[in-house]
């Protein structure tokens, strides 16, 4: 057994392992921590394909951008645990027999031949210095520009909505209106007020805010 | 490689305008806001208008076969315009009415417009995936929009959850696909798909059953409709208006694309997944929609069995039944529009006219609304003289060309039985005594006009029927000829 | 060396266990999110798998999309669910109840 081999079979146990008890744990920052192990071991097996940078964007922008997020809501949310726990693994057994068969089936159909090792030898790897990066970054660029703007667009869309039905103004707050306070001028603050002279006392004016 | 930007000029149109809202936004005073609304209105004119001045000829391919323009694309792209245009017309008051008319949703309108229009062209796998999260992420956040309403969120994340596990399914489908033919592109893979299309190639039927399921859930046929009645229901009726016309036939689109232009040689297979689907929405969405006491649900179910009647133009699997199944898209929309459309003109501030019983003698007070009431129930039942009559005998006559008599035959029933409900109504709007004694109908007269245009349209355009049928069967033909 | 076939089942079990965990899944919607973003991981193992087997960028670059759309997709959902948390004050699935499907 070869080293890749190796790492191919102990990432893809992690991967499994990770993923079920993303989906059979109860509480949500265990979770989260578990889909973070789960994305870390995919990208271990992306590399194995020779997907490096793929395999450093699910890194980055997964466990360092998304993750985060599940993790900010979850932790924002005061989600009631004690709630959680109820009716532990009640529907378990049944799903992962479901789980199963679904499994079963579908490796049946992809193992039937269509996809097996005559018609898909493991190609050769790529020579050394063969930069993904840069395949991808000119592909991107030039044949599929279109989905690239394409997918600008939704970005755009995610930042819209995800703006527009989350944030509010609280009446309860209070805050400053930095540009009210700078263009505040001495006659909005300070008024002169004259006063006769009275006789015991040695101010004339006197200043409000 | 060159890039002609020139076919796809509607479409940056349509995303330079919802960008310039967005920006404009930040400059106008809340009172001011009706800016952004007749801009949108103006942008999907004017898109319209360039979508009608460059009309297809032929069938062409843009941006390295990801972007097809043909007469199909062209004929639904219009289409598209005008609905979401009416769309946005029939729901001012009613977005005015609850603090919902904010520039935000008209730009996740024009989004979502553009995401079908990427969709409706689409000639590649990852094109047609894009457009139809933009549409799906733009239409998600248009249910949630009315975010202090409990059941409204509710809606949205079910659809939320269903959608995702849709366009998961759909994924899943083409990297089978993918694998098997070695390309994205979906003219590419047709030719390789007709020369593997074998019955016992058990792999390609595992991609084509993960295409179809997903294709269901984003129409919404049975059984994979769950989400259907509780967005339709949920979400403000504005949002409802917007999600259940012009994303249908966005939907019609893909599946022509995906499944007439990429996997037209598996007709054999298809075919009978689609006959199960069909009959089991014609089925289910009639018989649950009887049982219903809400307009919005009602609607939703009749949506349902109405995604069966235009499945039935498809699985025929000739260019007549194709044609036959988008004549049947076009004119439900239309009539959809106008179902959803009386909700909202029924509606005031702080009042769904959504329950069955809100309708009870609105002929006595409002004989004109009523008589809409009828035409747009008529036609939906398929009563003869109306378009939908004529969209129904059109899915009909082509299961009987390909010799499926007995699916015609139930198809028939359904529609009988279909007509109970939405007779039901009309009983209730002419024959019952009012439920409320004085009923005051706040809908301003852009929406009371172009309501009424859209009922009268519905049995004014019977003389045109044939010059419809012939521009639906020209488009499809553009699809099946440019093989 | 490894098969093609050994990537393409162990893209499907996840598929397998997200797909049941979402179904299954009656407590708390932070996890269906995840779950969701499990489905995707599963797709894009089959996408990588082919491209490298293929020899062809064009599923990578899919790949490169579909995480993109991932990313807005879970921002959008979890701002549905702050949403959804504000007006309940739950996030349990059992209390979505309000409409009958």
């Amino acid at each position: 057994m070869t080293f890749t081999q190796l790492a191919f079979y102990f990432f893809a146990t992690v991967l499994i392992f990770a993923a079920a008890m993303v989906v059979s744990i109860r509480n949500p920052v265990k979770a989260a921590l578990f889909l973070v192990l789960a994305f870390f071991s995919a990208a271990c097996v992306w590399i194995t394909l020779e997907a490096e940078f793929l395999a450093i964007v699910l890194v980055l922008v997964y466990v360092g951008a998304v993750m985060v997020l599940f993790l900010f809501v979850v932790m924002m949310l005061d989600i009631n645990l004690a709630r959680m726990r109820e009716g532990f693994g009640e529907y378990l057994p049944i799903g992962g027999l479901i789980a199963v068969l679904m499994v079963l089936e579908i490796a049946i159909v992809l193992t039937s031949g269509g996809f097996g090792e005559e018609q898909f030898p493991r190609p050769e790897g790529h020579p050394a210095g063969f930069s993904d990066t840069k395949e991808l970054g000119r592909l991107i660029y030039t044949a599929y520009v279109y989905p690239f703007e394409l997918a600008a667009v939704i970005l755009l869309v995610a930042i819209v909505a995800a703006i527009a039905l989350t944030l509010r103004k609280r009446p309860d707050t209070k805050y400053l209106d930095p540009a009210r306070q700078v263009t505040v001028k001495k006659a909005d603050r300070l008024r002169v007020v004259k006063m006769p002279a009275e006789k015991r006392a040695d101010r004339t004016t006197e200043g409000e805010a | 490689m060159e890039l002609n930007i020139q076919p796809i000029l509607p479409e940056i149109f349509i995303c330079a305008m919802a960008c310039v809202i967005l920006v404009l936004d930040l400059y106008l005073k809340p009172e001011r806001r009706t800016i952004a609304y007749v801009l949108t209105v103006m942008t999907l004119l004017v898109a319209a208008g360039l979508y009608w001045q460059d009309f297809a000829t032929g069938s062409a391919v843009y941006l390295n076969g990801m972007f097809i323009k043909d007469r199909f694309s062209d004929v639904v792209k219009i289409a598209i315009c005008l609905l979401s245009l009416l769309v946005f017309v029939y729901s001012r008051e009613y977005i005015k009415a609850r603090d919902l008319f904010l520039s935000e949703y008209f730009v996740l309108g024009l989004f979502a417009v553009l995401g079908m229009m990427v969709m409706v062209s689409a000639g590649h796998f990852l094109a047609l995936y894009l457009g139809l999260e933009l549409l799906s992420l733009s239409l998600y956040a248009m249910v949630a929009f009315q975010r202090d309403s409990s059941v409204a969120t509710e809606a949205a994340m079910k659809y939320f959850v269903l959608g995702a596990l849709g366009s998961a399914m759909l994924l899943y489908g083409m990297s089978i696909i993918y694998g098997l033919t070695g390309s994205l592109d979906i003219s590419v893979v047709r030719g390789i798909v007709a020369a593997q299309a074998a019955p016992d190639n058990v792999i390609l039927v595992l991609g084509l059953v993960f295409i179809l399921v997903s294709l269901a859930f984003k129409i919404g046929a049975v059984p994979f409709h769950m989400w259907v009645p509780d967005v339709y229901h949920g979400a403000p009726t504005s949002s409802t208006l917007f999600v259940s016309t012009a994303p249908k036939l966005a939907g019609f689109a893909i599946i022509i694309r995906l499944l007439v232009g990429g996997l037209e040689d598996l007709h054999f297979m298809w075919r009978d997944m689609l006959i199960v689907l069909a009959v089991l929405s014609m089925l289910l969405g009639n018989l649950i929609a009887i049982a219903q006491t809400n307009l919005k649900r009602m609607l939703a179910y009749s949506a349902i069995s109405h995604m069966g009647f235009m499945l039935l133009g498809i699985l025929a699997g000739t260019p007549n039944g194709y044609s036959a199944g988008l004549f049947y898209g076009l004119v439900y929309t239309f009539m959809g529009l106008g179902g959803f459309g009386i909700v909202v003109l029924l509606s005031r501030a702080g009042y769904e006219a959504d329950e069955l019983d809100d309708l009870r003698g609105l002929n006595q007070s409002h004989p004109w609304y009523a008589f809409l009431i009828l035409i747009f129930m008529f036609s939906m039942a398929g009563v003869p003289p109306t378009l939908g009559f004529f969209a129904k005998l059109s899915v009909i006559q082509a299961v009987i060309d390909v010799e499926l008599t007995w699916l015609a035959v139930i198809a028939v029933l359904f529609t009988v039985i279909g007509a109970f409900y939405y007779l039901r109504v009309i009983k209730l709007v002419y024959f019952d005594p009012p439920a409320v004694a004085a009923r005051e109908i706040s809908a301003t007269a852009d929406l009371r006009v172009l309501l009424s245009a859209n009922a009268v349209a519905l049995v004014l355009l019977l003389p045109m029927v044939g010059p419809i049928q012939e521009m639906c069967t020209q488009a499809i033909a553009s699809v099946v000829g440019a093989f | 060396m490894i098969p093609l076939t050994h990537y393409l089942v162990l893209g499907a079990i996840l598929f397998a266990i997200s797909m049941v965990g979402i179904f299954l899944n009656r407590k708390n919607v932070v996890i269906l999110l995840m779950a969701i973003e499990l489905l995707l991981l599963a797709v894009n193992i089959n996408f990588v798998a082919f491209s490298h087997y293929l020899q062809d960028p064009a599923g990578e670059i899919f790949v490169f999309f579909i995480l993109t759309v991932a990313a807005a997709e879970s921002a959008i959902g979890l701002a549905i669910l702050i949403v959804l948390f504000r007006n309940r004050r739950s996030v349990n699935v059992e209390d979505l109840d309000l409409l009958k499907g």
